[in-house]
């Protein structure tokens, strides 16, 4: 497997603490903003956006340009997998996200496992 | 807060702390657990060593944001634009901390929350909304630690067993190992309920792609400034007002 990583460990290091002190800083901002900010108000309402919008880009980009070993998994067979899986999601009122994750990663295991991906 | 009644009478912390552990063993643990074994699969296929993938489940605890981190190095992303891109995924704590922290007694409120505040994720925060309104205020948070540090504990094996398995089994496991994140966040979209988050999941997820295909390093960011931004405008002027507004 041909490493796909280019920065170094001094970046790659850099990266993940800054990450760990941004996501710790937006958990201790909502400690210090705790019953002073109305929840209610338009910019929570943008952010709540802004931040569903980037967390649905990356989804399917995962999905649809998926970079190593997922890539070798063929579009369409990726996309059938997510099918069925909500599919099994909505299908009914209770939740269903254990049964549906398990059903549909076994969908996915059984066709690398059959046809090799 | 006061219509429904008090169904967890805690007679103290200890006991509610435990009240959370019990509620954590179950659906909670096997969702974080699993996005964990994932994440693990992910770092080892992409060649980030054990150390590194571990220190991320650890310290961040926040899977969009830990998927975020490594979708952009593997993408090979500036470093500028890999720590604004994952505070703003991160976003979401602000939101998840003001509506659940208020809920705590005035004297949990202060001390000792920023500690606490650490342990917040996704599962644990929707079951707490939940959960919360059954109990007294003063036995919230050791009942949220509970739950939240039996969550946390799970981070670090689930992603090196993830890891290690990545490493041992067959292509096909770890195909699947891999794809548990994206699935689950593909499954979590189908359960929102309100609209504008539902443009948004929408816009981002068309957006998404064709702002990879024009700039990959900052396709994430502009994803989710653009995609986000206009649903929010289009929610706030179409759906979420429909008073009649100035139509010029």
């Amino acid at each position: 497997m041909d490493n796909p990583i280019q920065l170094n460990n001094w970046q790659l290091w850099t990266a993940l603490i800054s990450a760990c002190i941004g996501t710790y800083f937006c958990r201790s901002v909502g400690v210090i903003l705790s019953g002073r900010v109305d929840q209610n108000s338009e910019f929570f309402y943008w952010l709540t956006c802004v931040t569903y919008a980037m967390v649905a880009a990356m989804t399917v980009r995962m999905i649809v340009l998926p970079v190593g070993l997922l890539s070798t998994v063929p579009l369409i067979a990726r996309l059938a997998v997510c099918a069925v899986t909500v599919a099994i999601m909505v299908s009914g009122t209770k939740r269903r996200l254990g049964p549906a994750l398990l059903v549909g990663i076994s969908c996915l295991v059984s066709y690398v496992y059959y046809f090799g991906g | 807060m006061t219509t429904e009644s008090v169904t967890h009478a805690y007679t103290s912390q200890k006991e509610a702390f435990w009240g959370g552990v019990h509620e954590a063993i179950g659906a909670p643990a096997i969702v974080l657990f699993a996005g964990m074994v994932g994440f693990g699969a992910m770092g080892r296929t992409n060649g980030l060593d054990l150390w590194y993938t571990g220190f991320c489940s650890t310290f961040m605890f926040a899977l969009p944001g830990q998927i975020v981190l490594l979708d952009m190095i593997i993408t090979h992303s500036p470093l500028i634009a890999i720590a604004i891109a994952v505070s703003l995924s991160s976003a979401r704590f602000v939101t998840m901390t003001l509506t659940l922290f208020p809920q705590f007694s005035d004297k949990d409120k202060s001390r000792g929350s920023f500690g606490a505040v650490h342990l917040l994720a996704m599962t644990a925060w929707a079951v707490s909304m939940r959960e919360f309104p059954k109990m007294k205020p003063e036995h919230r948070r050791s009942y949220f630690v509970g739950l939240g540090l039996f969550c946390w504990m799970l981070a670090l094996p689930g992603t090196a067993l993830g890891y290690l398995l990545a490493g041992m089994v067959s292509k096909s496991i770890t195909v699947g190992l891999i794809f548990i994140n994206p699935l689950f966040f593909v499954l979590t979209f189908t359960e929102i309920k309100n609209s504008w988050s539902k443009l948004a999941v929408f816009l981002g997820a068309i957006l998404g792609p064709i702002f990879y295909a024009l700039d990959p390093d900052s396709s994430l960011l502009l994803s989710g400034l653009v995609g986000g931004t206009a649903a929010y405008w289009i929610d706030k002027v179409y759906i979420r007002k429909p008073q009649p507004i100035d139509q010029s």
